[in-house]
């Protein structure tokens, strides 16, 4: 379990323990038991989910897994002797994009902003809160309606269609549905003005976001990734950063615990929270 | 003499009145039962719509058709429903062939009706959804053929308990008397 940045064994007592003998060995029973209970006895509803490797649960909490693949000349078809189970603990934090949120606007226009970070460093949760700050408004800018494409339902943790964390009062949200044809369903059918979506990288997804930019719409995405440069080495997301799509790329480290703010760029490479340093070729 | 006699009558009476209420009776339970394998098929359908359209996971399926209906039936998939919530350290399996079994003697269902049931929980939940469609309408088979079984026989046999009931009750008057 790792907690805080550490690292510790469950004991049987469920106590937390720095010590690999006190550790609780986990059966094969117990890991099917587990898995009935976040699929709830239903593996057949998360077929898709299961094929990318995690079930994502009430709350918004994502359930790795592992196993034996089954695949076909299609790809992944399903997956058997499911052994391996990562449980990430999905959380909201009220106010953790105020520092970063000036520089995403621009006399109370919202910039295009791309979010980048390893995984683990908090990206889903700056956004959501950044989503929230958004829609409900503040002294920086009046709220503006925004639409999320949620497809792992991480975002808003939604709840037979109800958003379980704080996403602003101007918000909605499309649960469980693939970004490409979400981004496209918000714009025609409930015009936001700021789009937000979590994780891109698929060149279908990347011909929804110039959709929408063309739209007018304001864009807010996350992306996997260290720093500009392997941004700029992906070669579907190469082409956004060449062309400058974004006028914003924030990129989080977790030094000093997840959610820590390393650089925040504009669309020509240049360093806006520390000025005059580290500009890259963009 | 003639109280006597009048006693009689009024006892024979009685055992007709209850004889023929009995057979009602009888007839009556077997429409009930009828009417509540129609009203099964129907929820199993719903249920297969759930699961194979909107793509919900057991406890939502229950629930949602559970909510749609009142009686015996509905209140069972709503308390699957609930148990499957409750996670209690039990299979599905085990949870539904306990609330099966749960099921109010009162209610109008044959022990055959409760075991094709039961064994229904055997494999939901079980692999993917063509299976979950499968194992649906190998069940709505079985209702289907116990319906129409139950229909062919219906007024036949609701007139044999009817009438049974009336001739029971004049038999044993005429033995009483």
């Amino acid at each position: 379990m790792i907690h805080n940045n550490h690292e510790f064994y469950i004991a049987s007592d469920g106590q937390l323990s720095k010590r690999a003998g006190d550790s609780f060995r986990v059966s094969r029973k117990d890991i099917k038991e587990t898995l009935e209970y976040i699929s709830e006895y239903s593996l057949y509803a998360f077929e898709e989910e299961i094929k990318q490797g995690f079930i994502t649960i009430q709350g918004g909490h994502r359930i790795g897994i592992a196993g034996k693949v089954v695949a076909d000349p299609k790809g992944i078809r399903s997956m058997k002797f499911i052994s391996f189970v990562n449980v990430r603990l999905s959380h909201q934090i009220l106010g953790c994009a105020n520092k970063v949120l000036p520089y995403l606007l621009d006399q109370g226009k919202v910039l295009h902003t791309l979010l980048i970070s390893a995984p683990r460093c908090g990206k889903t949760t700056l956004l959501r809160d950044i989503i929230r700050q958004l829609s409900n408004g503040s002294n920086l800018c009046p709220g503006v309606t925004v639409g999320v494409v949620d497809e792992r339902s991480e975002i808003g943790a939604c709840y037979q269609g109800v958003p379980q964390n704080d996403l602003g009062i101007r918000t909605d949200v499309l649960d469980c549905c693939p970004k490409a044809l979400g981004m496209m369903m918000l714009i025609r059918t409930m015009s936001p003005q700021v789009i937000a979506v979590d994780e891109i990288g698929s060149w279908q997804e990347l011909e929804a976001i110039e959709y929408a930019m063309n739209c007018g719409c304001r864009l807010i995405a996350t992306v996997h990734g260290t720093s500009m440069d392997d941004i700029r080495q992906k070669p579907v997301l190469k082409k956004m950063v060449q062309d400058r799509w974004f006028e914003r790329y924030v990129i989080l480290n977790s030094q000093g615990g997840p959610g820590n703010v390393g650089q925040i760029y504009d669309s020509r490479g240049a360093r806006l929270d520390r000025p005059g340093r580290e500009a890259y070729d963009g | 003499m003639t109280v006597s006699f009048f006693l009689k009558a009024a006892g024979c009476g009685m055992v007709v009145a209850g004889t023929s209420g009995y057979g009602s009776w009888m007839a009556a339970s077997y429409r009930q039962r009828l009417g509540m394998l129609v009203e099964l098929r129907q929820m199993i359908f719903l249920l297969k719509g759930q699961i194979i359209y909107a793509n919900a996971p057991l406890p939502e399926a229950f629930e949602a058709v559970g909510q749609r209906m009142e009686g015996v039936l509905p209140e069972f998939f709503l308390q699957v429903a609930r148990r499957l919530d409750g996670q209690q350290g039990k299979t599905f399996c085990e949870i539904w062939k306990e609330e099966v079994a749960g099921i109010s003697p009162e209610a109008p269902l044959a022990q055959t009706d409760r075991q094709s049931l039961a064994a229904l929980g055997e494999h939901l939940g079980y692999l993917d959804r063509d299976m979950q469609e499968r194992n649906l309408l190998l069940y709505l088979e079985q209702l289907d053929l116990a319906i129409s079984g139950l229909r062919d026989r219906q007024e036949e046999k609701c007139r044999l308990y009817t009438s049974l009931g009336v001739m029971g009750g004049l038999f044993l008057a005429v033995l009483v008397l």
